[in-house]
């Protein structure tokens, strides 16, 4: 025994202890942060998870785009446990070929998706066959209250909810917001333990818009009878209030249903009245009819020998539907005649032709918040050839969009004014808090007067003598202009002989003009005036719109047709 | 006279000693509760080899139990039996430790063969070895004929070291040979072996260093502590991990079963990583009193081996203090990153059963000890009673030409 080592290796043990506790401090206290950091890195997964979209109301509130809390079906090959028996009844659960989950299984990933957006039912039936290595995470699916109703105008997203068309698209950065993240404890492999340690919740603004469904509805249901009735190709409306630029009902058809996206064709998903330009024909007529009475080139009464029935221009005959003969101002746009248009056009001559035209915007996209709006065109005045004085008065060798058209013919509604037209008049945050209201900007192309003369005119357009006397609304009275106009023929470059976009545009009640609207046929198949073809279908949703808005009939109005009538 | 003094010892040392056994049982307490932290975090996989909830901290119990009929079993041993079996216990554990390498008895285990299978569970016998090492030490130490001035009584119980050394490096078992090696070292340096011997056994390391720079991978692993992130998915793992466990306790820790390290990322946190969970959830404060736990355990130790004045008894006690006490320290060296990765558990903390049961078996020695001796004879008693009378005397005689 040696009392000096006993010391000696006793105090080196004693050491050793203290040493122990000083390291301990040194890891526990001067570098706990670090290593607290490390083990938040390691031990907890921040997903991203599907933001919860905004939902899209209409202007009463009423919902077109909500989302479904579902449940997402994935595995963990490397913990899976399943019979024959459970894998038979899981495959009958999902309707999944056995095979298929089977080969998911022994993917040999810590994550494998299996079947993902399930209803809640389906998902408790999976969770009471108490498979091991399955598991769901929570997700949200897209779902549209109205089906195909203002498909167009929504838009739709993917099944990642990422956005593909309409607003889910243009206003995406607000209906889902950036961060929405779960975070996972998880274990060494990765596998994640518990759902949702820390939820960073985060759910997109809300939009109002400015469509009124039950306007909408209508739209689409006249839609609907115009395209059986006329075997047309497409149809499209647009109803506008004329004063504010507020669309209350955007439809093309053919349409698709929103919550079955997997069936929408390209052509179904076309939202033609902003994306497909077309030759607009006579209802571009306001143009050279406003622009003459601005420039004072012409009275009401200023006379139009039109009754050759046709007119050379550079060459090239051009000629009326039907032949008139001595026609006022106030006639050649009451009975859409080409002669007394190109008459007009000719003494307003290209400058000021074109420029009236880009007054009115065309040429230009109309700036709406929606995706994929083309701008159309018109040549500048030095690349006209010798016909296109001929033309252009009459809306051809123009390209434009019925968007377009409708605002122009809400100048004249509104007294004078081009306004902006849009879809979305707030987003709201989750919470109810205003981010953004519309605030429109209008810029005025014609002085109040003119506006009004021309409305006048307009007026007489559905009445006897007119064009488009089909188009005529019980009670009130409706201003606006027929367009048909002829397809170009791409095999032979040529107008087609039996192709045809019959269009009718205008608003009602003419003197305080509650909606502007613009209805175009597609090629109809029997008839092809705008009057007759696209008129009815103004007439029949305007109807019904003014009994919606509760707009009251215009006894004197009334009183005026019947002794028209008699 | 000879009674009178031996009433005197009965007085003071007739009972054992209490602080040891219930530091002991906090202990054990203490472990059981991490253990069952660490291990109630259930997996699907491991539902699917039913294993529950409560499995590990049952088969812990069980082993306590086993443990404490071992400590009462051994409490009861007289110093002389204890004596005789020395030698054949060291035999013994040899044949056991031999056993490892058979087929079908010897279980191997992470590319280890540590394990001899006992039906239905295993033992480790290189937890026996340490025990029958320290009982053989004391009583060769402790032997008449036993000198520290000749190389011949230092040869031999190196060379009985060296013999087990060698059958746990074939395991390959490096934590249990270095932890052997200090032990037959530290005893042999307290009783006085002249240092110039004890350094001549380092030449017996060359064979060791050797096989370390032939196998690269070796040495990396063991260097692999003094800069774990260098390689943090491979040798460094381990240590990262640890220190992750620890250093997020903080000062105050996660809170009881709050470890998250614990979910598979730190492996062996009910083994022999148990003392990180002990940081991770307790924080600086349930570390420092699980160290100061042994540091008591070992303060009380040598307070036996002091009390003891026949040198059997004070080898094996002071022995056996060592023995828990340097695997304590080994253990929170390893897990601080303070020296290399070895597999060696926290004593009455870590799940395991071989060295559950051997290190209660050794308080239950060193309550035997603590209780005194009647089987020491009385006047050897009194020798050293005279002894401690007269080296007090010489104290005082210096005390006073100050």
């Amino acid at each position: 025994m040696n009392r000096r080592r006993i010391v000696i290796l006793n105090t080196v043990i004693v050491f050793g202890f203290f040493a122990v506790f000083f390291r301990l401090t040194d890891l526990m206290v001067f570098n706990h942060a670090i290593y607290a950091e490390r083990a938040k890195s390691q031990q907890v997964k921040a997903e991203d998870i599907q933001v919860r979209r905004g939902n899209i109301y209409d202007r009463k509130g009423r919902a077109f785009a909500v989302n479904l809390e579902l449940e997402s079906l994935y595995c963990d090959s490397k913990e899976v446990v399943v019979d024959k028996d459970g894998l038979q009844r899981l495959s009958g659960i999902l309707g999944m070929d056995a095979k298929v989950i089977q080969a998911k299984f022994k993917q040999g990933k810590r994550f494998t998706w299996i079947n993902r957006k399930l209803a809640q039912d389906t998902a408790a039936q999976i969770k009471k066959l108490k498979i091991d290595g399955i598991g769901f995470v929570p997700e949200a699916k897209r779902y549209y209250p109205k089906g195909i109703l203002a498909s167009h105008v929504i838009g739709m997203v993917g099944r990642e909810n990422q956005p593909l068309e309409g607003l889910e698209l243009k206003y995406n950065k607000y209906l889902s917001i950036a961060g929405g993240k779960v975070y996972f404890a998880r274990d060494a492999s990765g596998k994640q333990l518990s759902s949702g340690v820390d939820m960073e919740e985060a759910k997109g603004n809300d939009l109002l818009l400015t469509l009124d469904e039950a306007l909408q509805y209508i739209v689409e249901k006249e839609l609907d009878k115009a395209m059986a009735q006329w075997k047309s190709v497409a149809a499209s409306a647009i109803m506008m209030d004329p004063f504010t630029g507020e669309i209350l009902a955007l439809a093309n058809r053919p349409a698709y249903d929103l919550n079955d996206t997997g069936r929408a064709n390209q052509n179904a998903i076309r939202n033609r009245v902003i994306t497909d330009i077309y030759e607009p024909g006579s209802t571009f007529k306001v143009i050279i009819g406003t622009a003459a009475l601005e420039e004072k080139l012409y009275n009401l009464d200023s006379k139009f020998d039109c009754s050759r029935g046709a007119i050379e221009v550079g060459g090239k005959v051009i000629r009326d539907a039907h032949r008139h003969g001595m026609l006022t101002f106030k006639e050649v746009i009451q009975k859409s005649s080409n002669v007394g248009s190109i008459m007009i056009g000719m003494k307003l001559g290209k400058e000021r032709l074109y420029r009236y035209a880009k007054l009115y915007g065309f040429g230009d996209e109309t700036g709406i918040d929606m995706p994929g709006e083309v701008s159309g065109w018109i040549r500048k005045p030095d690349s006209w050839s010798a016909t296109s004085i001929g033309a252009i008065p009459i809306g051809q060798e123009v390209a434009v969009t019925p968007l377009q058209i409708l605002r122009a013919y809400s100048a004249i509604a509104n007294g004078g004014s081009l306004v902006q037209p849009h879809l979305v008049s707030e987003i709201r945050t989750p919470e109810g808090r205003t981010i953004f209201s519309f605030q429109g900007e209008t810029k005025r192309v014609l002085t109040e007067k003119t506006a009004k003369v021309f409305k006048d005119i307009l007026k007489t357009v559905v009445e006897v003598g007119g064009t488009a006397t089909e188009a005529a609304v019980e009670g009130n009275q409706v201003a606006g202009k027929t367009g048909t106009a002829q397809l170009i023929d791409h095999r032979t470059g040529r107008y087609s002989k039996d192709r045809f976009i019959s269009s009718f545009v205008g608003f009602v009640p003419a003197d305080n003009p509650k909606i502007a609207m613009i209805v175009v046929i597609y090629e109809p198949k029997g008839q092809i005036y705008g009057g007759i073809v696209a008129g009815p279908v103004f007439r029949d949703i305007a109807n019904q719109a003014l009994s919606y808005m509760n707009v009251p009939m215009d006894e004197d109005y009334r009183n005026d047709l019947l002794l028209v009538s008699k | 006279m000879h009674n009178h003094i031996s009433g005197m010892n009965l007085s003071v040392d007739r009972t054992y000693d209490k602080a040891l056994l219930f530091i002991m049982l906090l202990m054990l307490a203490f472990g059981a509760l991490m253990i069952y932290s660490s291990t109630a975090v259930i997996t699907p996989l491991l539902e699917k080899k039913k294993i529950t909830e409560f499995y590990y901290f049952k088969r812990h119990l069980f082993t306590m139990a086993l443990g404490t009929a071992a400590m009462l079993i051994v409490y009861r041993l007289k110093t002389s039996f204890l004596k005789k079996i020395s030698a054949p216990l060291l035999v013994f554990s040899f044949c056991l430790l031999l056993l490892v390498f058979l087929p079908y008895i010897g279980v191997t285990a992470g590319g280890a063969r540590r394990w001899i299978r006992l039906w239905p569970t295993t033992f480790q016998p290189s937890e026996l070895v340490k025990l029958a090492m320290v009982i053989f030490l004391a009583k060769y130490m402790s032997a008449a004929d036993y000198s520290t001035e000749h190389y011949s009584s230092f040869v031999k119980p190196v060379l009985i070291m060296a013999l087990f050394q060698a059958a746990f490096l074939k395991q390959p078992d490096f934590g249990a040979t270095m932890s052997l090696g200090l032990l037959t070292f530290g005893m042999l340096f307290i009783s006085g072996m002249r240092l110039r011997y004890l350094a001549s056994v380092s030449a017996l390391a060359i064979p060791i260093i050797y096989k370390l720079v032939m196998e690269p991978y070796r040495l990396r692993r063991i260097t692999s502590f003094l800069d774990p992130w260098k390689d943090p998915q491979g040798s460094g793992f381990q240590l990262i991990q640890s220190f992750i466990s620890i250093g997020s306790g903080g000062i105050t820790g996660l809170g009881l079963g709050e470890s998250k390290q614990k979910l598979s990322f730190l492996p062996a946190s009910h083994t022999d990583f148990i003392f990180c969970l002990v940081g991770e959830e307790l924080g600086l404060i349930g570390a420092a009193l699980v160290i100061a736990l042994f540091l008591i355990l070992f303060l009380r130790g040598i307070t036996i081996a002091n009390r003891r004045k026949d040198s059997f008894s004070y080898y094996l006690a002071y022995g056996l203090t060592m023995m828990i006490s340097m695997q304590a320290m080994i253990n929170f060296a390893v897990v601080t990153g303070m020296v290399p990765t070895k597999g060696l558990p926290l004593p009455f903390m870590s799940y395991g059963g071989s060295a559950l049961l051997v290190n209660m078996a050794a308080i239950g020695l060193l309550l035997r000890i603590s209780k005194g001796d009647d089987d020491v004879p009385a006047e050897d008693n009194s020798n050293i009673m005279a002894k401690k009378i007269a080296r007090r005397n010489i104290y005082n005689r210096k005390g006073h030409s100050r």
